[in-house]
C-alpha cells in the first residue's frame, strides 16, 4: 500500500503542470469560440441540422435522401400529420374563441347585510297642501267626466266660488288643458287619425286624447279601451305639467316620518332617525329608504321574522288625490344600497289591516366580463351617460336614455326622471307640443328604435331579492282594542277607519345562507396551451424548443447565403490575385473559423484536449494550419 | 448464520452491480447528459456553436422549463374547481311536508288559570302608562298558590317608562321614581319618538350583582309591551309539563274542518301533531311517520292539498300575538319546521294558494367546498331529532352554549340531555344570562357561526303565493252553514267567515329542477393537461423527468459525495502520516495542491484524462495515430492515475 501512495504522491508536480496547462488549454478553446460562429457551407449546415435536430417526421424527409422511396413514404406521412394536427388546432381554437364558461353554484353563509328597504305613502302630496294647484284641473275633470260619463264628482265645494272667479283670471291652464280634451269617439271616427296604441277592445267606443304636433299639423289619437285608464293618464298628464311649472315643488311635501311610520324595529331594536334617508316621488309619495347610508350598515344575524325589519305603518287615505291615488296602503320595494328604488319596477304593495311578511331570499349573479358575455363592470364603458347619482344598473341607463333623448329630440326633460345638466322639465307652457314628442318617442322607445335596450349592458354583478309573501290579519279582534289605544296616545293617530288606518310589515330573510351564480372560464390559456401541446406531441413529437430550431436554421441558411454571396461578390472584386485560399483573413468573422471548417465533428468532447501541436504536426496538410495558428 | 446472509449480500452484488454515474464530474455529467436525452433543448446548449448562440440555447431550455413549472402550477391550482350542471326532470314528486300551526298557541279560555296574574299586571300597565283599561274587565280573580308566588317576579322585572332620556324611570308598581343605572340595550341617541322621551322597556339584573343591569327600551308602546309579556310568559309555560300544554293547545279537530289532497278526501289521520314551544300544537300533513309518503301524479292546484282551517280568534291571547291567522311551512319529511322563522302566515276570510316549485341541490363537499354532507363530522350535538342543517346547528350550539353558561335550557329551542328549561323560580338569573348570551350569539363570540357548516344537499320548495277572497258574498251563507254543521256538537254557534282560512298547496308543475355541481378535472385531465404542457415546450415525458431526477439529483448527488469522501480521505491520510513524522517534501506540494483552486476542482485527473484516453481513437481524423505520441504523453497519464484508482478500490 506504502507503495502505492509513493507512486501516486511523487508526479505531483508534473500533475500540477498538466493542469495547468489544460487550464490554459481550455482557456484558449473559450477564445477561439466566437460570440457567434457560422457554418461554412449549406451541406454542413443541414449536416449539422440533421444530426442535432429533434423533430421527429422532418429528419426522416430532410435526412434520408438517399432512398427515394422512403423520401416520397415520409413525405405522405408528414403532411398527413401536418394535416391532422392542424384540424385538430383548428377545433380547439374554434373551442377557445367561443369562450365557454363553467356555471359555479356557490352557496354563501357569511353574515347577511340587509338590503335598503324603501317605502313609499301612495300618496305624492297631501291633497289639502296641494288643492290651490290643482283645483282648475280638477273642476275641468269634473266637467269632463259628467259631460262624458254623467257623472257629478263629489269634490269638496269648499271654494268653488272663488275658484271660478280665478279660473276667469288665469285661463292659461284651461286653454293648455283643451288642447289635449278628453274625447270618446267611435272606432270609426277615427279613421283620420292615426291611432299609436293597439286597439284591444272589442267595444265600439274607445276613450283617450288629441296630441298635436306643434303647428297642429300632425295629431295622433292616445286612445285607452277603459275610460278608468284613460281619465288616469289624461289627469297625470296635465298633473305632471302643473307640477313642472311650480318652481319649489320640494317645498310642498313635508316628510312627516312620524305620521307614516309608527313603530320601526329592525333585529329586536329600535330603529335610529340616522336609518332612514328621504326622498320624493311626483308619484308614489314621500318614500322612505331604511339602511341606505353605507356607514352602518343593518346585518342579519339570522334568518327569521325577529331578525329582520317590522314597520307599523299607516294608510290612512282621508288626504289623497281623489283621481291620482287609486290605490291604498303602502308601497315596499326592497333593493340594493345605492341603488336607486324604482317603485314601479320591483315594488310591493302593502295591504292595510293586514300584517305582511315578506321572506327574502337573496341570490347574486356574477357574469365574467369582457369577451365571455355582454356584460359591463361599472357601466363606464355604456355610451349613456348615467343621470343618477348611484351607481349603474340596467334600469338607470334606460331612464337616462330615454331622457337624454326626450332632451334631444323634445327640448326638455320629463318630469319623472332626473334633469340633465342644462334642460328643464317639460311643461306645457313652455313646450307647446311636448305631449305629442313625448308620447311618440315613448312608442319608439318601447319598439326600441332608439337603441337603449340594446345600448344598456347587463351589469356584470347583480344581486336580486326573491320576495314571498304571507299575510295575516292586523291586529286581531281580542288584541285591536288595546293596540289602537296606544297607537293614537303615542302618535297622535286618530282613529277614524281603524283597521283600514294601519298595516304592519315584516322583511326578513328567509335562509342563512345566499346562492351566489357565478361563471368561471371552462377553457383558459393554460389548458389550450395543453392541449396544444398534446396534439403537437402525438403528432409531432416536437416541442416549441423544436421551432426555435428550425428558426435558427432559417436565421442560419440567411446568414450564409449573405456571407457566402459577400464572399463570391469579394473574390469577383479581388480577381486579379486567384489564391486558393482567397478569404478569410479580411473576413473577420470567418478568420478563427476558416481552418477548422473541414471538419464538422470539432464540436465533440475530445475536441477540447486533443488539438496538441505534435499531433498536428503529422498532419500531411498541417503545414498551412500550422502557419496560421502561429500568426494568432 | 452469518453465512446465507453473506451469500446473498454476494450475490446481488454480482448480479446487480452498483455503478458510479456516467462521468466523473459534474460538468462532465450534464455534457453526457444533454447530449444523451430526448429532452429538447438541451443537446443544442451541448452541440451549438458560438457563445451567442449557446447563450440563447440556455436561456430558452431554461424559460421552457419556467413555463412548464408556471402552467402546471396553475393546473394544479385550478383542479379542485367544480361545474355545475341542472337537470330539470318531468316525474311524480314526492309531497313535500306541510306544517300548519295557528297564529296563537294555546287557547286563551284555557290558559286564563296560569296567566290571569300576568294579564292583570298588563293590564294594570296599560292603564297606568296609557290609560288604557278595558271596559269589560273580565279578570278572573282565582288567585291561587303558583300565581301568588309568580307575583313576586313580575315586580321583580317591571315595566318602566322612562324619562329624561333614560336617567329615571317610573316603577309600575309603586308608580316610585327611581334612577337607571346600567349599560342600555338597543336604545340610540335618537330614536324614532325621541320628542316624547317617554319610552317604556324593561330592566333585567344579574341577581348576584344588581348594578349590573342591562336596559330594554322601545319607541313603541306595543312592542314593549308584548316583548314583556312574551318575556313573563316564557316563565309560565317552562313550569307547565308538556303533556298539559298539549292539551291546551289545538286538536286536530280543533284545527282542521276539511281537508282534500290530490282529489280524494282526507282527515286528521293524515297528520302528525308536533309541539312547538311557541306555535303551540301544530300539524303536520304527510310526514312520513307512517313509512308512506303521498305523491301527486299531476300539477295544479286540483291535486295539492286542500284544507280550510279554523281559527277562533276570539279565544286569542290579546297580548301574546297581534295578528290573526295561521302559519304553515313547507318542509321535507326529514327536516325540521323552523316555523316561528320562515312561516308563511296565511290570512282568515281568505283562499290563500301556494303553488310549488321544486328545487333540488347537491353540492361537491370536501376540497371542493367547505361542506357537510350527514353533520356528523361537526361538533355539536344535533338537539333536535331531524336530520342535519345549519339552522339545527345554530339553535343546538346556542342551546348547548346556554345550558353551560346559564344552568338551564332557553324555552324556545329543544331540551338537551339532563337540562330542563329556565323559569325564575329555580334559575332567577336565567333572563339576564340569555339576553347577555344572545347578544354574544349575534356578534358571533360565542363561536356557533364558526362551527357549523352548511349541508351539502339541500332541497328547496319555491312558494308564490296568492289570495283571494273567500268566502264569496253569493257563497258564504251557505258554506258557513254547512261548515258550521261539520263542525257538529264542538261548537255551538254559528261560525264566522273571519273565523276560516281557505288554503290550498299545491305543484305548479311537476318539474324537477336538480342542480348538481361536478367536478369540472378528473386526475386523467389533469395528467393529459401536464402532458401536453411538458410535451409542447420541451417534449418531455415522465420517463424524461425520471431522467432527469436520476441526473441532476442521484448523480450528480453522489458525484459531490465522492468527491467529499475522497477529500475526507486524503485529509485523514496526510494527518496519518504527519503524525508518524514524515518528511515535509511531501506535505509542501500538497498544499500547493490545495491552494490552486483549480486543481482542487480537478481533484481526479486521472480519472478524467483516463475516460478521455480511448476517445481519440474515435476520432475518424487520425488516420495512422503515431505510436511515440501516445505513450510520451498519455502513458504518463495513465500511470500516474492507476494507483489511485487502485487506492479508491481497496478501500
Amino acid at each position: 500500500q506504502g507503495g502505492s501512495v509513493k507512486t501516486g504522491k511523487m508526479p505531483e508536480g508534473e500533475k500540477m503542470r498538466q493542469c495547468k496547462q489544460e487550464e490554459q488549454q481550455q482557456q484558449k478553446e473559450e477564445e477561439r469560440e466566437g460570440l457567434i460562429e457560422f457554418y461554412g457551407s449549406y451541406q454542413e449546415l443541414f449536416q449539422f441540422f440533421c444530426s442535432n435536430t429533434t423533430i421527429h417526421g422532418a429528419i426522416r424527409l430532410v435526412c434520408s435522401k438517399k432512398n427515394k422511396m422512403k423520401t416520397a413514404f415520409w413525405s405522405v406521412l408528414f403532411f398527413l400529420t401536418f394535416g391532422l394536427m392542424y384540424w385538430q388546432f383548428g377545433i380547439l381554437y374554434r373551442e377557445y374563441f367561443s369562450y365557454p364558461v363553467n356555471l359555479n353554484l356557490n352557496l354563501n353563509s357569511d353574515r347577511l347585510t340587509f338590503p335598503a328597504v324603501t317605502l313609499c305613502t301612495l300618496n305624492p302630496y297631501r291633497y289639502s297642501a296641494i288643492r290651490k294647484k290643482l283645483d282648475e284641473l280638477d273642476q275641468i275633470t269634473h266637467q269632463t267626466l259628467l259631460d262624458l260619463y254623467d257623472y257629478n264628482m263629489s269634490l269638496a265645494r269648499s271654494d268653488w266660488a272663488s275658484l271660478s272667479a280665478r279660473k276667469r283670471s288665469s285661463r292659461s291652464l284651461l286653454h293648455h288643458v283643451q288642447r289635449h280634451p278628453l274625447r270618446r269617439q267611435k272606432r270609426d271616427n277615427f279613421v283620420n287619425l292615426p291611432e299609436n296604441s293597439p286597439s284591444v277592445d272589442k267595444n265600439d267606443w274607445k276613450i283617450g286624447f288629441v296630441l298635436c304636433s306643434e303647428n297642429n299639423k300632425h295629431c295622433f289619437h292616445q286612445a285607452y279601451s277603459s275610460g278608468v285608464d284613460a281619465v288616469r293618464e289624461w289627469y297625470s298628464f296635465h298633473y305632471i305639467n302643473i307640477l313642472a311649472q311650480v318652481p319649489d315643488a320640494k317645498a310642498l311635501d313635508e316628510s312627516d316620518f312620524e305620521n307614516f311610520i309608527y313603530s320601526c324595529r329592525f333585529n329586536e331594536a329600535t330603529c335610529d332617525k340616522a336609518n332612514y334617508t328621504h326622498f320624493h316621488h311626483p308619484l308614489y309619495g314621500n318614500c322612505y329608504t331604511f339602511n341606505d347610508n353605507s356607514s352602518s350598515l343593518w346585518t342579519s344575524s339570522l334568518p327569521g321574522i325577529n331578525n329582520g325589519l317590522s314597520l307599523v305603518v299607516r294608510t290612512e287615505q282621508n288626504d289623497f288625490i281623489p283621481l291620482l291615488s287609486t290605490v291604498t296602503g303602502a308601497r315596499v320595494m326592497v333593493h340594493d344600497q345605492n341603488e336607486p328604488a324604482f317603485m314601479d319596477d320591483g315594488g310591493f304593495n302593502v295591504r292595510p289591516g293586514i300584517e305582511t311578511s315578506i321572506s327574502m331570499r337573496k341570490e347574486m349573479t356574477v357574469r365574467l366580463g369582457g369577451s365571455y358575455s355582454d356584460c359591463t363592470e361599472d357601466g363606464s364603458d355604456v355610451p349613456v351617460q348615467n343621470l343618477y347619482s348611484s351607481r349603474y344598473t340596467e334600469q338607470v341607463c334606460i331612464r337616462s336614455c330615454f331622457q337624454l333623448n326626450m332632451v334631444e329630440r323634445c327640448g326638455c326633460a320629463y318630469y319623472f326622471y332626473p334633469l340633465p345638466a342644462g334642460a328643464e322639465y317639460c311643461d306645457y307652457t313652455k313646450h307647446i307640443a311636448w305631449g305629442y314628442c313625448y308620447y311618440k318617442l315613448l312608442a319608439e322607445f318601447k319598439a326600441d328604435v332608439l337603441g337603449c335596450f340594446h345600448k344598456c349592458r347587463k351589469p356584470c354583478k347583480m344581486t336580486e331579492y326573491q320576495l314571498s309573501a304571507g299575510y295575516s290579519r292586523w291586529p286581531s279582534a281580542v288584541s285591536e282594542d288595546w293596540v289602537f289605544y296606544i297607537l293614537s296616545q303615542q302618535n297622535k293617530y286618530n282613529i277614524t277607519s281603524k283597521r283600514n288606518g294601519v298595516a304592519k310589515v315584516n322583511i326578513f330573510f328567509e335562509e342563512w345562507n345566499y346562492k351566489t351564480n357565478g361563471e368561471s372560464p371552462a377553457f383558459t390559456v393554460v389548458t389550450l396551451l395543453s392541449q396544444l401541446g398534446n396534439q403537437w406531441s402525438l403528432w409531432f413529437g416536437s416541442s416549441v424548443l423544436s421551432v426555435m430550431e428550425l428558426a435558427e436554421l432559417i436565421l442560419d441558411f440567411i446568414a450564409i447565403t449573405f456571407i457566402l454571396a459577400f464572399r463570391w461578390f469579394r473574390s469577383r472584386q479581388q480577381l486579379p490575385p486567384p489564391g486558393p485560399p482567397p478569404n478569410s483573413h479580411a473576413n473577420t468573422a470567418f478568420q478563427d473559423e476558416a481552418p477548422s471548417l473541414g471538419t464538422p465533428h470539432r464540436f465533440t468532447v475530445e475536441a477540447v484536449v486533443t488539438t496538441l501541436p505534435s499531433y498536428n504536426s503529422l498532419e500531411p496538410r498541417g503545414q498551412s494550419r500550422d502557419g496560421e495558428v502561429g500568426h494568432e | 448464520a452469518m453465512a446465507p446472509g453473506k451469500k446473498i449480500t454476494a450475490r446481488i452484488k454480482r448480479t446487480l452491480p452498483v455503478k458510479g454515474p456516467q462521468a466523473p464530474t459534474l460538468s462532465e455529467l450534464m455534457r453526457w447528459y444533454c447530449l444523451n436525452t430526448n429532452t429538447h433543448g438541451c443537446r443544442r446548449i451541448v452541440v451549438s456553436r458560438g457563445r451567442l448562440r449557446r447563450f440563447i440555447w440556455i436561456l430558452l431550455t431554461l424559460s421552457a422549463v419556467g413555463l412548464i413549472l408556471w402552467q402546471c402550477a396553475e393546473l394544479l391550482l385550478n383542479y379542485y374547481s367544480a361545474s355545475v350542471s341542472v337537470t330539470v326532470q318531468f316525474q311524480k314528486l314526492p309531497f313535500p311536508a306541510v306544517t300548519i300551526c295557528n297564529i296563537n298557541p294555546y287557547k286563551y279560555s284555557s290558559m286564563k288559570d296560569y296567566l290571569s296574574e300576568l294579564d292583570k299586571e298588563t293590564k294594570k300597565a296599560l292603564e297606568t302608562f296609557y290609560g288604557f283599561s278595558e271596559g269589560k274587565s273580565k279578570v278572573r280573580r282565582s288567585v291561587n298558590e303558583w300565581n301568588s308566588t309568580g307575583n313576586d317576579f313580575f315586580k321583580q322585572i317591571p315595566l318602566l317608562k322612562f324619562e329624561d332620556f333614560s336617567k329615571t324611570a317610573t316603577d309600575l308598581h309603586s308608580g316610585q321614581k327611581r334612577k337607571i343605572e346600567g349599560s342600555v340595550f338597543h336604545k340610540d341617541s335618537s330614536i324614532v319618538n325621541s320628542g316624547d322621551s317617554n319610552d317604556i322597556g324593561f330592566q333585567l339584573c344579574d341577581a348576584n350583582n344588581s348594578s349590573d343591569c342591562a336596559l330594554y327600551t322601545f319607541s313603541s308602546g306595543v312592542n314593549a309591551i308584548q316583548e314583556w309579556y312574551k318575556l313573563h310568559y316564557m316563565n309560565i309555560m317552562a313550569q307547565i309539563p308538556l303533556e298539559t300544554k298539549e292539551k291546551l293547545s289545538y286538536s286536530a279537530d280543533d284545527l282542521l274542518l276539511t281537508c282534500f289532497f290530490d282529489g280524494l278526501s282526507c282527515d286528521k289521520r293524515h297528520f302528525t301533531r308536533f309541539h312547538h314551544p311557541l306555535h303551540g300544537n301544530c300539524y303536520t300533513f304527510n310526514s312520513g311517520e307512517n313509512g308512506t309518503i303521498l305523491s301527486t301524479s299531476t300539477g295544479g292546484s286540483e291535486y295539492g292539498l286542500q284544507v280550510v282551517l279554523y281559527i277562533d280568534e276570539a279565544d286569542y291571547n290579546p297580548f301574546l300575538v297581534t295578528s290573526t291567522g295561521a302559519k304553515i311551512i313547507v318542509h321535507d319529511q326529514n327536516e325540521y319546521p323552523f316555523i316561528e322563522d320562515i312561516g308563511t302566515e296565511i290570512e282568515t276570510a281568505v283562499a290563500t294558494s301556494i303553488g310549488m316549485h321544486f328545487t333540488r341541490s347537491r353540492k361537491l363537499s370536501k376540497p371542493y367546498s367547505d361542506c357537510t354532507e350527514t353533520g356528523a363530522d361537526i361538533p355539536v350535538e344535533n338537539l333536535y331529532n331531524k336530520s342535519y342543517s345549519l339552522q339545527i346547528c345554530l339553535h343546538s350550539c346556542f342551546q348547548k352554549a346556554m345550558v353551560d353558561s346559564c344552568g338551564c335550557a332557553q324555552y324556545a329551542q329543544p331540551l338537551p340531555a339532563g337540562a330542563e328549561y329556565c323559569n325564575y323560580k329555580k334559575n332567577p338569573n336565567w333572563m339576564y344570562c340569555y339576553y347577555r348570551l344572545h347578544e354574544k350569539f349575534v356578534k358571533e363570540q360565542l363561536g356557533c357561526q364558526q362551527i357549523c357548516k352548511d349541508a351539502c344537499s339541500f332541497k328547496e320548495w319555491a312558494l308564490t303565493t296568492s289570495i283571494a277572497q273567500w268566502p264569496s258574498t253569493a257563497s258564504e251563507d251557505w258554506m258557513l252553514r254547512v261548515l258550521s254543521w261539520d263542525k257538529g256538537q264542538k261548537i255551538n254557534k254559528k261560525l264566522n267567515k273571519t273565523d276560516l282560512a281557505n288554503l290550498m298547496v299545491f305543484y305548479k308543475d311537476l318539474n324537477e329542477r336538480f342542480i348538481s355541481e361536478n367536478p369540472a378535472n378528473t386526475l386523467v385531465i389533469l395528467l393529459s393537461n401536464f402532458g401536453g404542457q411538458l410535451g409542447l415546450w420541451m417534449s418531455c415525458s415522465v420517463v424524461c423527468v425520471i431522467e432527469i431526477v436520476e441526473v441532476f439529483f442521484i448523480d450528480s448527488l453522489s458525484i459531490v459525495m465522492r468527491r467529499q469522501w475522497q477529500k475526507a480521505k486524503k485529509w485523514w491520510n496526510d494527518r496519518k502520516r504527519d503524525r508518524s513524522g514524515k518528511g515535509p517534501q511531501a506535505g509542501d506540494p500538497e498544499r500547493q495542491g490545495h491552494d490552486n483552486p483549480v486543481c482542487i476542482d480537478e481533484d481526479l485527473p486521472t480519472f478524467n484524462t483516463a475516460l478521455r484516453l480511448p476517445l481519440p481513437q474515435d476520432n475518424p481524423l487520425p488516420r495512422t495515430p503515431p505510436p511515440n505520441y501516445s505513450t510520451l504523453r498519455l502513458e504518463t497519464a495513465f500511470t500516474e492515475q492507476l494507483p489511485d484508482t487502485l487506492e479508491v478500490g481497496q478501500h
